[in-house]
């Protein structure tokens, strides 16, 4: 196991993400993962129930206990995370690390027996995520261009798996789905205030690194970007929907992309469409009144970028019209001054507000680890990345970029 | 030299500072050491149910049409045609705005462009900017904010429990109003509500993060010096509020959408808290909502195992000087029988007595939650806005929060009758 510490004393608490990170090989594992992460969450052998955990944990002052799947890029990470104040902000001074961490271990190595019944209530629950999907317009014209540009690959798997092999899955798949997990590779991140706590990575190197069984796995070491080359190809997807507002989404690729290209992508987006000063921000709202929504998001370990906007379906073709002009500015190198300056500026900003968080902190190295191979990088130092990055460095990259799936959710009501 | 003061929590380990400037304008610096992010934010005590006022340069009452306030805040947050999200932007500052029902708030983050961020923010709120075609033209992109609330199963079940509960209370009528009264607005009428709202003894600016504060307060001082002979009239602000019955309008309100997972609001309409009981009403509630519905409750437990609720059941409180409500919400494919179970469970648990150690659990918890939540910017703020509409202490919520007893659990619950209590639906088509 790898653990890596963020200590900063201007928080009052402290963050443990336990992170069990595989590669997929075959994308039927969302599923049984899925139902598997809501059981481990919801009881153990010694808490039996819900219930018995919110005691415990409000017993503890409060103490957050979540458990979360997440992919990154093509890689399934299944995260145990805790939260809790340092002792020294505790009225009555009482040490909750040892607490915490023996709940946790609990937690993830004493799992309850599950059986068919508790099986098929988690299932229900899973079914519902799914079938619940289409309720969230934007979030569901987002995530069908992710589908669309990664096809196949585990990336472009719905997070809570398929309806059809959810309701298969029995007791024994959800075992099988456990013994893989725990065998998975495993990365540990503290991050908050870490004063009073100078050995804490040992503290909890002894009370899980006997359950580590893949102790020389390393999350740097899975690849995280798998392509498939028949989703090189451009698409037109439409979808009705009952609703007032449509959503245009649209599918970017990056091609022959290098890691180094991250910070020269993330000002290529930024200028793009993820601030007020954006193309997209300026031309498709303020200018042509197209849409309240517009945004672009750059998905570092995948090389693709989704625009999405919310559009009244009438303005379809001159909404992808202006999108396509502004990628078309983006190539010819017509980017203004003002509009890279305060694009590289706002990423700076950002930058440094991810200090204040010790969620995002803890999300930033391990993202580093996986695309970089490299936990050491600071935040000032990808700074000082961003600062490097020139007009003629976006221009270049943005003659890679092409539009290769076009997805709308069409709303039928007349207003 | 302004005279400043100081609160203290030890709990969060935190401090407020507080001045009145010269015109009357409330300041509120809460100090973060260690921070990079700082929030600079200007407010009115002014929101969506402000639409029936004395204006203050004629002295004649004046009705306004609804969204106005929500019009007004999209159009001072624009500079000749430039929108203001956009020219903090350009500094590398992110800002937005905010209308509620009784306040509207403009705000900015930084880490390093604090100075300018506070010169471009007052420069914004003190040089309104309105003409004809600015005013269409907005029309226009309210229009398209309206119709994705409309689409938004979340935010209609709430509005429609508010229509339920209300008859006349313009709490009821969308924040940003609808279409066709904001077809009505005018760079007149805006004039009249900036004029009437927006004067230094109506408003206040907070700072959350690692500043001087002497520094600060002078900063904003002297920003706000540069538009002294624009100051507006500073006669008492007088608004009339609809006469409200005490009777529900409606039993309950259900709308079809094309959603796959219905949405349930129950709520239960109050009489008026003033002040600190709204404050104390909030915390109640929110242990209530621990205790009763939470997932260490035995009625959780309950909808969980049989399938009905998936996901958390919340109560709320909401109130001001003109609403005073409880609001519990939930999803569930099977909303009707969940709405029954949680009706008869209400009834139930006004008989019940209060679990000693369930209560003092979750008093733990709550400390614990206070203090885990002062590593957030963002709980700062709306502490002291709470305080600020409230007319309290920024640290009063800790303070009763220690003192909330299991009779006040009691008292409050048996509040909560059938008479007063709305149901709202969102169903699949």
């Amino acid at each position: 196991m790898n653990i890596y510490k963020i200590n900063n004393n201007k928080f009052k608490s402290i963050y443990i993400s336990y992170n069990f990170t595989q590669e997929v090989s075959d994308t039927k594992i969302f599923s049984s993962y899925a139902v598997l992460a809501s059981l481990m969450a919801k009881s153990s052998k010694k808490y039996t129930t819900q219930k018995d955990i919110e005691k415990y944990l409000n017993s503890l002052y409060g103490a957050n206990f979540d458990v979360n799947i997440e992919k990154f890029g093509d890689l399934y990470n299944l995260e145990f995370r805790v939260e809790f104040v340092n002792k020294k902000f505790i009225p009555s001074k009482e040490e909750l690390l040892e607490k915490v961490l023996l709940f946790l271990r609990e937690m993830i190595y004493n799992p309850a027996d599950w059986t068919q019944d508790i099986l098929d209530r988690e299932r229900d629950f899973i079914l519902q995520r799914i079938n619940e999907r289409k309720d969230e317009k934007l979030k569901y014209g987002i995530q069908r261009a992710e589908e669309l540009l990664c096809k196949g690959e585990p990336f472009g798997t719905y997070l809570y798996g398929e309806k059809d092999v959810v309701e298969k899955l029995e007791v024994y798949d959800i075992n099988g789905a456990y013994n893989r997990l725990i065998n998975n590779s495993l990365t540990v991140i503290i991050s908050g205030n870490l004063d009073g706590y100078d050995n804490i990575e040992n503290d909890v190197e002894k009370i899980f690194k006997q359950y580590d069984r893949n102790p020389n796995s390393k999350i740097e070491n899975l690849k995280y970007n798998i392509k498939k080359q028949e989703n090189y190809k451009y698409e037109e997807v439409k979808e009705i929907q009952d609703t007032t507002q449509s959503v245009l989404s649209l599918g970017l690729r990056i091609k022959e992309c290098t890691p180094k290209d991250f910070y020269v992508l993330n000002v290529y987006n930024a200028i793009l469409g993820t601030t007020p000063s954006s193309k997209l921000f300026q031309n498709v709202r303020e200018k042509e009144s197209l849409a309240y929504t517009v945004r672009s998001r750059y998905y570092r370990f995948k090389d693709i970028i989704v625009i999405y906007a919310g559009i009244n379906k009438e303005n379809y073709s001159k909404a992808l019209e202006v999108i396509k002009m502004q990628l078309e500015d983006m190539r010819k190198g017509n980017i203004t001054d003002i509009e890279f300056k305060s694009a590289r500026d706002s990423l700076l900003a950002d930058l440094l507000e991810w200090k204040d968080s010790k969620v995002a902190m803890a999300k930033m190295k391990l993202s580093n680890l996986i695309a970089f191979k490299d936990a050491d990088i600071s935040i000032d130092q990808m700074r000082e990345e961003i600062k490097n990055v020139k007009i003629e460095d976006v221009t270049e990259v943005a003659n890679k970029i092409e539009i290769e799936k076009v997805f709308l959710l069409g709303g039928e009501i007349d207003e | 030299m302004n005279k400043i003061a100081v609160m203290n929590s030890q709990e969060l380990g935190e401090s407020t500072f507080t001045t009145t400037l010269p015109d009357g304008l409330e300041v509120y610096i809460c100090k973060k050491q260690g921070f990079s992010k700082k929030i600079g934010m200007f407010g009115t005590k002014y929101g969506s149910v402000d639409n029936d006022f004395i204006d203050i340069n004629t002295n004649k009452r004046t009705k306004v049409p609804d969204g106005i306030a929500h019009f007004l805040e999209h159009k001072l947050f624009e500079k000749e045609g430039a929108n203001a999200l956009d020219l903090f932007s350009k500094m590398g500052v992110s800002s937005n705005a905010y209308t509620s029902f009784d306040q509207t708030v403009y705000f900015f983050e930084t880490s390093e462009k604090f100075d300018e961020s506070i010169e471009m923010l007052v420069k914004l709120i003190k040089e309104p900017y309105f003409t004809d075609e600015n005013v269409q033209k907005e029309q226009g992109i309210i229009g398209q904010e309206i119709s994705m609330y409309d689409d938004d199963p979340n935010f209609m079940v709430y509005f429609n429990a508010l229509r339920a509960m209300y008859n006349q209370n313009p709490v009821k009528i969308d924040i940003a109003g609808t279409i066709e009264s904001i077809s009505h607005i005018t760079k007149e009428l805006l004039y009249t509500c900036y004029n009437t709202f927006y004067s230094p003894q109506n408003m206040f600016f907070i700072v959350v993060g690692d500043v001087d504060v002497e520094h600060t307060i002078n900063l904003i001082e002297e920003n706000l010096k540069k538009y002294e002979n624009k100051n507006l009239p500073k006669n008492k602000i007088q608004k009339f509020r609809t006469e409200e019955e005490k009777k529900i309008a409606q039993k309950e309100i259900v709308q079809k959408m094309d959603i796959y997972l219905p949405q349930l609001c129950i709520g239960y309409k109050l009489d008026l808290a003033e002040g600190k009981e709204i404050l104390k009403n909030e915390i109640i509630v929110n242990i209530i909502s621990d205790m009763y519905f939470s997932k260490q409750s035995d009625f959780f437990e309950k909808e969980y195992n049989s399938g009905k609720v998936n996901d958390s059941i919340d109560m709320q409180y909401e109130g001001s000087d003109s609403f005073s409500h409880v609001i519990i919400s939930t999803l569930s494919t099977k909303i009707d029988e969940v709405e029954k179970d949680i009706l008869e469970y209400i009834e139930k648990i006004k008989n019940m007595p209060v679990d000693d150690e369930m209560f003092n659990i979750i008093k733990k918890k709550k400390i614990g939650e206070a203090i885990l939540s002062s590593d957030n910017l963002n709980v700062s703020y709306r502490r002291i806005i709470d305080s600020i509409l409230n007319k309290t202490d920024v640290y009063y919520q800790i303070e009763v929060l220690k003192g909330i007893t299991k009779e006040d659990i009691r008292n409050f619950l048996n509040k909560l009758t059938i008479d007063n209590q709305v149901s709202s639906k969102i169903i699949s088509k």
